[in-house]
């Protein structure tokens, strides 16, 4: 019995310590979560912008901690009406950092020069500013021929920083 | 004395007489002698039985021990590692319908542009439909069976949207040239 009771003890005196330190872990060990629209703009010079194509990818920054992470959450469309609808995307992209989207108008009315073509919603996991990716896949005009366009982005940090980068043409 | 003294009297002499012992022995003494040596062979057999049962004792009491420690070392394992954490969900794909992707321009790649132009080529001849018949808005006229993605037995919106869909699938699918059935008229797109 008094074995027993020792085991118990032992037991407890084990438990207990791991316990609070768990619990320590994940009161301290939560990083920081935050949401960030990224805008994605495509300029396509004078020629009018009738369907486009690109991939994106977002990775966690550097020094990135344990938990940091980049998810997509959400989709928008574009600035000019032609692009207004939210844009194609494979919907299991989303809670992923990598995601296709895609639009086209027949219409007449197209945009020209550069242009916010969507806003994709993030979910970043962690301080520092995620990495991105983005590769125009295709830019057409209204004839469905492909045009050169460039294809860029912009985020907001913080209080009205802004950091804007470049993406690359397949 | 009491009443209670005499029914509880605990000054009672419990010895017993030499004379009542040596009765009770001549009495109840055995008939036969039993051998010394089957004397100590039922002893020693009764000692092994008795040592037995306190090792068996002794073992079981130290598996319970065993028990104990075991089962509280589990519970400090199943606490050190991080349970709560859960995987997330993975995002079902049910909105997007598993459909045939279709090369419409040839190319060797599914992108936005096929979609662009079989939608190009929808409107137009849905416009041509419409002018011969205002009540249809759709194209059941189009002989392109081979974009009937969907297999409805229309080339529609639908279609469109299904190719589209298949261009921003993940991962990027690229069908190679020879396997599209598509023949495309490209003085109609």
């Amino acid at each position: 019995m008094k074995k027993i009771m020792a085991v118990i003890v032992t037991s407890i005196s084990l438990i207990v310590p791991v316990l609070a330190r768990q619990s320590e872990q994940d009161m301290t060990a939560q990083p920081k979560v935050r949401f960030a629209p990224l805008h994605i703009f495509l300029d396509s010079g004078n020629q009018p912008l009738a369907a486009f194509q690109f991939e994106l990818k977002a990775a966690a920054g550097k020094p990135a901690p344990a938990k940091a992470g980049v998810k997509i959450v959400g989709v928008e469309g574009g600035e000019h009406k032609a692009f207004k609808e939210a844009p194609y995307y494979d919907p299991a992209a989303l809670a992923n950092d990598r995601i296709i989207i895609a639009a086209f108008n027949t219409g007449r009315e197209l945009p020209k020069g550069r242009t916010r073509i969507a806003t994709v919603h993030l979910q970043i996991i962690g301080d520092a500013e995620p990495d991105y990716e983005l590769k125009l896949t295709v830019a057409a005009d209204a004839d469905a021929k492909e045009i050169p366009a460039k294809i860029t982005f912009e985020t907001r940090l913080g209080e009205g920083l802004r950091r804007s980068g470049k993406g690359e043409q397949k | 004395m009491t009443e209670k003294k005499e029914h509880f009297d605990e000054d009672l002499d419990l010895r017993i007489s030499p004379k009542l012992s040596e009765d009770l022995n001549t009495l109840f003494k055995p008939q036969f002698s039993v051998p010394p040596e089957l004397d100590r062979a039922i002893m020693d057999r009764a000692n092994r039985r008795l040592v037995q049962r306190h090792w068996r004792h002794r073992v079981f009491r130290h598996i319970s021990l065993w028990r104990v420690a075991a089962a509280a070392a589990v519970i400090i394992f199943a606490f050190s590692l991080n349970l709560t954490q859960k995987p997330w969900p993975s995002t079902s794909r049910t909105v997007l319908v598993e459909a045939q992707a279709v090369d419409i321009d040839r190319n060797g790649r599914v992108d936005i542009l096929d979609a662009f132009k079989l939608a190009r080529h929808v409107e137009s001849a849905d416009r041509s439909k419409t002018n011969l018949s205002p009540v249809s808005g759709t194209v059941q006229a189009l002989r392109k069976q081979e974009w009937d993605i969907n297999g409805d037995g229309l080339v529609n919106r639908n279609d469109v949207d299904l190719v589209a869909s298949a261009a921003v699938r993940l991962p990027a699918p690229v069908l190679p040239a020879q396997k599209t059935q598509v023949q495309l008229d490209k003085g109609v797109l």
